[in-house]
């Protein structure tokens, strides 16, 4: 921990993503005005005192729907992140170490990892149908559950071989002990860095569904959902897109600083290949 | 080589084949009847019977895998319910914007990934190499849809020196100022992608300008550029070139938006309108489609990585 904090990029991107994240769970008290609430009176205001981010086409309060619609970013996020760990840790860790599971798991795993990632989430929330945020979730992590099991598939590989999970292997530990007791142990670094990315690109994947008009249903505040609904009043009224469009960019950015940082300090062998 | 590119070709088929199974599959995912669903609600009883009927929706599941494959395998991606066309003759009247779009994306993501990586390297730790990082970091975390929406701002709505949005087909009026209409679009996709080329392109330099030829050819005198373009960018272009399948995807997924906020009649724009159209049958052949251009990309990459490094033909 006192290593991550020693870079200043590293304390920074914490600082954020504590401070988003504070905000988003306490959003409800902290608003200065109803985000639901439609004021016809008062649309497309600049930024005021009354409200600081202006009002959107509705007459809704910009800066209350922003600080609202990170919830729904948030959550999805962090919702898909611990999808593709609990599914993608055992469909990995199985395919790494039963090679014959491995080859027909792992083909399908290619095969999902073919289709470009926001043409499989679009397809699946056709499928799935615009009704709830659960939809969102299930959508993004199909897209994301493979390229964690690809991860922990290639590591578990790794270390099958290495001579303690053999000398685990030899002094007769079952099955089960060597893969939670040896390599899921030895998994956790590539895993962690693996899910900070997975949260920063869920959630910059469920806001671009949001914004095609395909995420979460209308009624509920995001930052894609923003930005489409308020596109057609840009050169009018460019505060209703700037503000959520910032807050989502330095969410994301938070978030794979962090990734970046965690995957030198956990892997330092990688610190200059990518 | 023909060994390597047939063994490799072959090692494609398996691939394709899981492909077309998940393709198949995404029709009978969706909860319900499906043709009752395609329908919607204001159907009458008898249209979803005749729509059930005319996807073979009826038969079997295994019976309807094999026509699926064998009508694929023929060419025939089935019927556009929302066009009443076949899905591959929309695919393909949808097909030049976004293949211009995806080529001038690809320009920016070489020019701006590949300067930036050289620079980076031949100044590391700098305030350059810095700059250009987090750049690099700020693509990665910019959501393509707002970026696009700021470019469109300031470049055409205040400064007015291109079009917010649009297309004009440049084979069918000719004329290449009608790539004007791509411009900010193709910035918005090579800006988002170029990230990873920087990075890789930066990691390679580095390493290629501690061999040992650099420095006889530093050692000779010959100028910096000469050094820098060719004698070391030749031999860091192999990993370079390794990326362009994730790039393809990159920009395919980055297409699907910006397609959308700069209102260009491309594949991304039909996939999200199918999308919310529900015509199932455009969106399965959209995605066999793009599954398989992928698949092709990557052998593709394969075969120039052969080429250019002949120690992976042997292995």
């Amino acid at each position: 921990m006192r290593k991550l904090l020693r870079r200043k990029t590293t304390v920074f991107a914490i600082a954020i993503l504590t401070a988003i994240m504070v905000v988003a769970v306490f959003s409800p008290r902290l608003v200065p005005n109803n985000p639901y609430m439609m004021n016809p009176r008062h649309r497309l205001l600049s930024p005021r005192g009354a409200y600081l981010f202006g009002t959107d086409s509705f007459g809704r309060d910009v800066l209350s729907r922003t600080l609202v619609g990170g919830r729904t970013s948030l959550a999805i996020g962090a919702a898909v992140a611990t999808v593709s760990l609990a599914l993608g840790i055992p469909i990995g860790m199985m395919s790494g170490y039963f090679p014959l599971l491995g080859l027909g798991l792992m083909r399908l795993v290619d095969a999902l990892m073919a289709f470009p990632s926001i043409m499989l989430a679009l397809a699946f929330m056709a499928i799935l149908g615009r009704t709830g945020m659960v939809n969102v979730i299930l959508a993004v992590g199909v897209v994301y559950i493979p390229r964690m099991a690809r991860v922990v598939y290639s590591s578990t590989l790794v270390l099958r071989d290495i001579p303690y999970v053999e000398a685990a292997r030899a002094v007769g530990a079952s099955t089960v002990r060597i893969l939670l007791r040896h390599i899921l142990v030895n998994l956790l670094s590539p895993v962690i860095v693996q899910s900070t990315f997975t949260f920063a690109f869920s959630v910059l994947e469920a806001a671009a569904l949001d914004f095609l008009g395909v995420g979460v249903p209308p009624e509920v505040p995001s930052w894609g959902g923003m930005i489409n609904e308020s596109r057609l009043f840009i050169v009018l009224a460019p505060w209703t897109v700037v503000f959520p469009g910032t807050f989502l960019a330095v969410t994301v950015l938070a978030l794979n600083l962090l990734g970046d940082a965690l995957r030198d300090l956990l892997d330092p062998r990688l610190r200059n290949v990518l | 080589m023909t060994v390597f590119v047939v063994r490799r070709f072959l090692a494609m088929i398996p691939s394709a084949f899981l492909v077309l199974t998940v393709s198949f599959f995404l029709i009978h995912l969706i909860p319900g009847d499906p043709a009752a669903v395609m329908l919607g609600p204001n159907a009458t009883p008898d249209q979803i019977k005749a729509l059930r009927q005319s996807l073979g929706l009826d038969q079997p599941v295994g019976w309807q895998y094999v026509k699926y494959v064998n009508r694929v395998l023929c060419g025939d991606l089935g019927l556009s319910i929302y066009f009443q066309e076949p899905v591959l003759t929309v695919v393909l009247a949808h097909a030049e914007a976004s293949l211009l779009l995806g080529s001038l994306g690809i320009l920016v993501v070489i020019g701006l990934g590949i300067s930036a990586g050289v620079i980076s390297a031949v100044r590391p730790y700098t305030w350059w190499d810095r700059g250009f990082l987090f750049a690099a970091l700020l693509g990665a975390s910019i959501p393509s849809f707002w970026l696009g929406l700021m470019l469109m701002l300031l470049f055409a709505s205040h400064l007015k020196w291109l079009p917010t949005s649009g297309f004009a087909s440049v084979f069918k009026t000719g004329g290449l100022l009608n790539l004007r209409y791509l411009v900010l679009p193709a910035l918005t996709l090579g800006f988002v992608n170029s990230a990873l080329v920087a990075r890789v392109t930066r990691s390679t330099m580095l390493d290629v300008l501690r061999q040992p030829y650099i420095d006889v050819a530093w050692a000779k005198g010959l100028s910096g550029s000469v050094v820098v373009l060719k004698h070391a960018l030749r031999n860091a272009a192999i990993p370079i070139v390794t990326v362009l399948g994730f790039i393809f995807a990159g920009l395919v997924a980055t297409a699907v938006v910006t397609e959308n906020v700069f209102a260009i009649p491309g594949i991304g724009r039909l996939t999200v309108q199918s999308v919310l159209r529900r015509d199932y049958p455009m969106i399965q052949g959209i995605m066999l489609l793009v599954a398989l251009l992928y698949l092709l990309i990557n052998f593709l990459t394969d075969l120039i990585y052969a080429v250019l490094d002949p120690r992976i033909r042997v292995s």
